[in-house]
């Protein structure tokens, strides 16, 4: 683009011409582009029914007439239907359940429960609440509800809160188990609202869904059954996540009738500074660039960071740039969850008067806060989902003018996945949020929680197990007894005090701070993930921070740290001994799906690992096979019920960048054990014999396999990694494969000797995911559907991977040691998913 | 696989097997599974059970009656004298009056639960309810027990007919504890509660202004020891009254539930005679080792001659905060030249607020300006004392003597 055009498009569109101006100045850097088209509101009057006083409230605050999904949320919830409304953010989406919980709180004296993930945003929503209750003098009142509830305060809330502001935890430990004192609330409660619904997955949304259960139960005996509103952002299921919930239909409304400016997203990559050692350059550097462009040309800007020692590290570097000077006002902010709320309103006030011109944040300015109108938004680093994403993107538009968002990828593998793959990213949203409710040990755990705030009648219902059978196994343990029908809690402790919504029992570990003398609790990691990430030694980060992990209490569940400045990190190095019990759909390449024979609800008795013989490709089925057709694939893709044993034996300690094996520790703690679900692939062995020089290499090449598969499994499952674990192995438990200490593949047998894979007369190395909780939680099942997908995903990971043999963001670290094998083992992780994907034999 | 090996299985993979991470692993809960065990054949030989005791049986050890299905009543009508080894009852015999209580006309209810834990949740229930009252020579004490759950709703509708409008309620922790389990347990059975607008008076409270610096705790146990002079002799702790009661559900053991009632009558008649004693030590402190400034500041408003004759009596061991205090009902009775000479004490020790108050005397009632003037000069110039310097200013200008 010419000067001279530039400062034209500069004059009319400000960051439209920055736009232009970094796309010709970084077009390499550049890897996706959107364009998206300024949006005009759609609107509709204010319906018929709604109350005056509410319609003169509005007025008040400026609102004459509502977005047409403000109107369809009113309209389906007067119709009685439980509504979940998908639209952007800062699209009104408050409105659509504000407006009917305040109309039947002023014709019926109806009350609501409000349920929000955090305590910023629930006491946001209070003052927006009471501005709407003032505007119109509705005599609404509205108070939160949560640990900070002075106690004098309490009663007030609960006998005379209109509408009851809390959160999940709260409502699980505080006001369930209390209910009693909730008489009157739950006699009148009409709505419940929950808001970023997408939030609740995986454990915690399995746990979530549970202690709704729990007080839809607690509605009936006071005689209520208050309507569901839910709000999420864009995910590929909301209302079948809603449903799950709830455990109900729910209506969806997905199209957004707010107005829009123009908004153009890039998708950008630092260059590569060291192309041998496949280094690039950092996301900070590329923000700070993009960033002070940006305040140079007069826009307004925010900056979202994944920690909070980012948004220091990058205030400072915008600080040096634009507040050199104190005598004048700061133009730079850093905005962290930590403030007070006197605070935190100073600084929204400043930013919606636009005395500010650059915030910098981590994810706590990516909920709902009213900052005003920004035009430029940086992302420093991916959020970890999509939908986050599109979250904070949304903090940049205005009416008339184009907003910008650049997303700058850091080097984590799950980042170079999306910004090298940005028709992921761009397209309709691929990613599932998952939730399990009937995970036995979760549902337990809320059994027995239940069992203390209203007795169990015979044949009652809660989750799909048998009940009666639960409360059998909790009455054996001391806690509930049977008496005349009626099942009671007799137990002197307060059961919701043991169960945390973000674990699966109790077996969490609590990881301890103990830099400076002091003692503070600064995470938990679950009972599975333990021996991986918190053995001693290990290097783990918390914030993007590392800390080392000096001593681990094993018995106690206490991982005591320190703030660390090692310059290499840690890679456990796991012997998993993993035994398919029951399988229950088999899928052969190239055709529909083959039952095998054994019902999918009858736990079967062990199966010998489906293996396919030569003879089988194009030839007649085996009786093995239960009658299916015959197999032409060159790979098997099964799902079902697995056991595994799991030690970690000890651990690589890696350099940063280069990669160099600088040490080995040895680990001593005890086997893990599990019955899980999984999904799992063969590869027919003629093929694989075809395909590959030698079994070390195959086997190297599952390995890597697998690596790529794992991300790229957690993220269309909107899941942690640490939510899903892989193996390889035979399926038998006989051998599995490990990388070693030198980096290779490894096979070892049960005692963990290592076998030469030459030795075995058949060679059919399996590749497993499974869902790393007991019991599992709900991931194998829909990870299964969406197999194709999956490994398509992880093609491409691997193959546009700009590393020459391998790196941790594609098959795993490659050490500097190894870099001469003769072979390289990317190379191998693609031919391998290769065979996983392709049809011919 | 059956559930119940299913879920054993599952909690001992996630790591909820060892006791440290069980937070659950209560007491009782630990007990049941020991029951369990023995139930199940494998008796140990020490703890063979005793065959269950059925209800009828244990309202007969217990000298109380079946009143409905699984509700035993006991009644009981304890003289008022003094017996060796036990509590001494004769203070009951005159009603007790503590400051601020008009002539009462109410009646004292005393009132103790026993409850099946203490977190006061739903999951919480009383399963023993005790009521007393005091007449002119005994004190009729009433307990329910139930011996099952579905028992609560009749034993509940017992209790609250004995309760009329002129009655109060005296309890020990009654206003945190009792009362609102109470009430929920009232609503969980879908009954009215008859406490709506009775008067409370929990004992916990003045016990715990007048000895609270003075005693380790205020349990009613200690209230025992050190105002009554009372120990009790093979007590059940409180603590077990759960476990005794679900042993008792579980598998019909009696003998710790005995002594459960044992325990919670003491506790009613400890708190009815606490009442009575308490009134007394209000009457002669001294007798009592009773913290002299807080009863004094008790009394400030409903007895303040007696309060400060109480402050007077000990003038030399009072804290500062004493001696204000007695100052100002020195103040307020008049009594201006020992108000000045405490206030004077307490000014050299440079108790601003004293100074003050010396400089309002000596600009109003001694009327020596020069000397509220130099009281002035030796406080913090807020506005409030430069207002009433420049007044005292004024005032010196226009003297006319």
């Amino acid at each position: 683009m010419s000067a001279s055009v530039e400062t034209m498009a500069a004059a009319v569109d400000p960051a439209e011409a920055l736009a232009a101006r970094l796309r010709a100045q970084y077009a390499a850097r550049i890897t996706g582009e959107l364009v998206i088209p300024a949006q005009q509101g759609q609107y509709v009057a204010l319906p018929d029914g709604l109350d005056t006083r509410l319609a003169a409230a509005l007025a008040g605050r400026g609102v004459e007439r509502l977005y047409t999904h403000q109107a369809a949320a009113w309209e389906s919830v007067q119709a009685g239907r439980h509504t979940v409304v998908v639209t952007p953010t800062a699209s009104g989406k408050t409105l659509c359940y504000n407006l009917p919980v305040l109309q039947a709180a002023l014709r019926d004296q109806a009350r609501a429960l409000y349920l929000f993930p955090t305590k910023a945003l629930a006491q946001d929503q209070v003052a927006e609440l009471m501005a709407l209750n003032e505007a119109g003098a509705l005599g609404v009142r509205a108070f939160t509800f949560d640990g900070d509830t002075p106690g004098d305060a309490r009663k007030a809330v609960r006998t005379r809160g209109d509408i009851v502001v809390t959160n999940p935890d709260m409502l699980h430990q505080g006001i369930l188990p209390h209910h009693t004192k909730w008489a009157q609330f739950f006699e009148s409660l009409r709505y419940v609202v929950i808001d970023e619904m997408h939030s609740y997955r995986g454990v915690f949304g399995s746990h979530v869904a549970n202690v709704l259960r729990r007080l839809q139960r607690i509605c009936r005996f006071y005689g209520s059954d208050p309507l569901f509103i839910l709000c999420s952002a864009t995910i590929a299921n909301p209302a079948e996540l809603a449903g799950e919930l709830i455990n109900a239909r729910v209506h969806a409304i997905t199209a957004s009738g707010a107005p829009q400016g123009a908004k153009q997203l890039l998708l950008w990559n630092p260059p590569v500074i060291n192309p041998d050692l496949g280094i690039r350059a950092s996301a900070r550097s590329q923000t700070t660039r993009i960033a002070k462009q940006a305040v140079q040309r007069g826009l307004k800007s925010i900056v979202f960071a994944q920690s909070r020692l980012m948004v220091e590290v990058l205030t400072k570097y915008m600080k040096d740039a634009f507040d050199r000077d104190p005598r004048n006002p700061a133009r730079v902010a850093a905005y962290r969850g930590g403030y007070l709320p006197s605070e935190r309103r100073a600084m929204e006030k400043k930013l919606r008067a636009g005395e500010l011109d650059c915030v910098v944040s981590t994810s706590a300015l990516e909920l709902g806060v009213d900052i005003g109108a920004l035009d430029v938004c940086v992302l420093n680093g991916y959020p970890g989902t999509i939908a986050g994403t599109w979250q904070r993107l949304g903090r940049a538009g205005r009416r008339q003018r184009t907003a910008l968002g650049v997303l700058v990828a850091s080097s984590l593998p799950l980042d170079q996945y999306i910004i090298r793959n940005p028709e992921f990213f761009l397209g309709a949203s691929p990613e599932q949020a998952r939730i399990d409710p009937d995970q036995l040990l979760i549902l337990l755990d809320h059994i027995r929680c239940a069992a203390f705030e209203l007795p169990f009648r015979d044949g009652d219902v809660f989750g799909k197990e048998n009940l009666g059978e639960m409360l059998g196994y909790l009455q054996e343990h001391g806690v509930v007894h049977r008496e005349g029908g009626q099942w009671h809690w007799m137990d002197d402790s307060y059961p919701a005090n043991s169960v945390s919504l973000r674990s699966v029992a109790e077996g969490n570990f609590v990881v301890i701070d103990t830099s400076g003398g002091a003692q503070t609790v600064i995470a938990e990691v679950d009972y599975s993930s333990a021996p991986e990430t918190i053995h001693e030694g290990a290097i783990y980060m918390i914030q993007s921070a590392p800390y080392q992990v000096e001593r681990l209490d094993w018995e106690g569940r206490k991982a005591f740290v320190t703030r660390t400045r090692a310059d290499y990190y840690t890679d456990a190095i796991d012997y998993t001994r993993l035994k398919i019990l029951e399988e229950e759909i088999k899928h052969h390449r190239g055709e529909g799906a083959a039952p095998t024979g054994i019902d999918d609800s009858i736990a079967g008795a062990t199966t010998p690992p489906p293996e396919l013989n030569d003879s089988i490709v194009g030839a007649a089925p085996s009786p093995r096979l239960g009658g299916s057709t015959p197999a032409r694939g060159t790979a098997m893709v099964s799902r079902g019920e697995v056991h595994l044993v799991r030690r970690i034996v000890g651990y690589k300690k890696i350099r940063y960048y280069t990669h160099e094996n600088v040490g080995y520790g040895h680990i001593d703690l005890p086997d893990q054990e599990m019955h899980t679900t999984a999904v799992w692939w063969q590869v027919n062995p003629a093929a694989l014999d075809a395909a590959f020089e030698s079994r070390q290499q195959a086997l190297d090449g599952f390995l890597g396999a697998g690596y790529a598969l794992h991300i790229v499994a957690a993220m269309r499952m909107l899941s942690e990694p640490r939510d899903i674990g892989r193996a390889v192995g035979d399926g038998n438990a006989e051998w599995f494969a490990t990388v070693g200490v030198n980096g290779r593949g490894q096979m070892r047998n049960t005692d963990g000797e290592a076998v030469d894979p030459l030795a075995l007369p058949r060679f059919t190395p399996t590749l497993f995911l499974y869902d790393n909780y007991p019991g599992g939680i709900g991931i194998s099942a829909p990870l299964f559907d969406n197999r194709a997908a999956v490994v398509t995903a992880a093609q491409a990971l691997v193959g546009a991977c700009e590393c020459a043999q391998g790196c941790p963001s594609c098959i795993g670290p490659i050490l500097a040691s190894d870099e001469v094998r003769g072979y390289s083992p990317r190379a191998l992780a693609l031919r391998v998913l290769g065979l996983l994907a392709h049809h011919e034999s | 696989m059956s559930l119940e090996s299913r879920l054993a299985r599952l909690q001992s993979q996630a790591g909820a097997g060892t006791p440290a991470a069980t937070g659950t692993a209560s007491l009782s809960s630990l007990r049941a599974r020991i029951a369990q065990l023995e139930a199940g054949g494998r008796t140990t030989g020490k703890h063979r059970p005793t065959p269950a005791l059925p209800a009828a049986a244990l309202a007969h050890r217990l000298g109380g009656e079946c009143l409905a299905e699984g509700v035993i009543r006991i009644r009981q009508c304890v003289p008022l004298t003094d017996k060796p080894g036990a509590l001494a009852l004769t203070a009951l015999h005159r009603q007790p009056r503590l400051p601020g209580e008009s002539g009462n006309s109410l009646r004292n209810v005393y009132i103790d639960t026993e409850t099946t834990g203490l977190s006061g949740g739903s999951g919480t229930l009383a399963f023993l309810l005790g009521v007393a009252t005091i007449e002119t020579d005994a004190i009729e004490l009433t307990q329910w027990l139930i011996t099952r759950f579905a028992a609560e709703a009749a034993a509940l509708t017992a209790f609250a007919e004995t309760l009329t409008a002129t009655d109060r309620l005296v309890s020990y922790n009654g206003k945190s504890y009792d009362l609102p389990l109470l009430m929920s347990r009232f609503r969980m059975q879908g009954l009215r509660a008859p406490f709506g607008d009775l008067a409370h008076l929990d004992l916990l409270h003045p016990v715990r202004r007048l000895f609270g610096k003075r005693w380790r705790d205020c349990r009613l146990l200690s209230v025992e020891e050190n105002l009554l002079g009372f120990r009790r002799v093979d007590d059940l702790p409180g603590s077990e009254a759960p476990a005794a009661w679900f042993d008792y559900l579980r598998r019909g053991q009696a003998e710790q539930l005995i002594r459960v009632v044992a325990h919670h009558r003491q506790d009613i008649i400890s708190l009815a005679v606490a009442h009575a004693v308490l009134a007394q030590a209000i009457e002669q402190p001294q007798a009592f080792d009773v913290d002299l400034h807080a009863l004094a500041r008790w009394l400030c408003d409903s007895d303040a001659v007696r309060a400060r004759e109480l402050l007077q009596t000990h003038a030399g061991a009072l804290c500062s905060d004493g001696q204000r205090l007695l100052a100002k009902l020195l103040r307020r009775a008049g009594q201006w030249s020992q108000a000045v000479a405490l206030w004077e004490t307490l000014a050299a020790a440079g108790c601003t607020d004293s100074i003050e108050r010396l400089a309002r005397y000596h600009e109003h009632i001694s009327k020596d300006l020069g000397a509220a003037k130099r009281c002035c000069e030796r406080l913090p110039a807020t506005p409030a004392i430069q207002h009433r310097r420049q007044r005292i200013d004024r005032k010196i200008m226009y003297r006319t003597d």
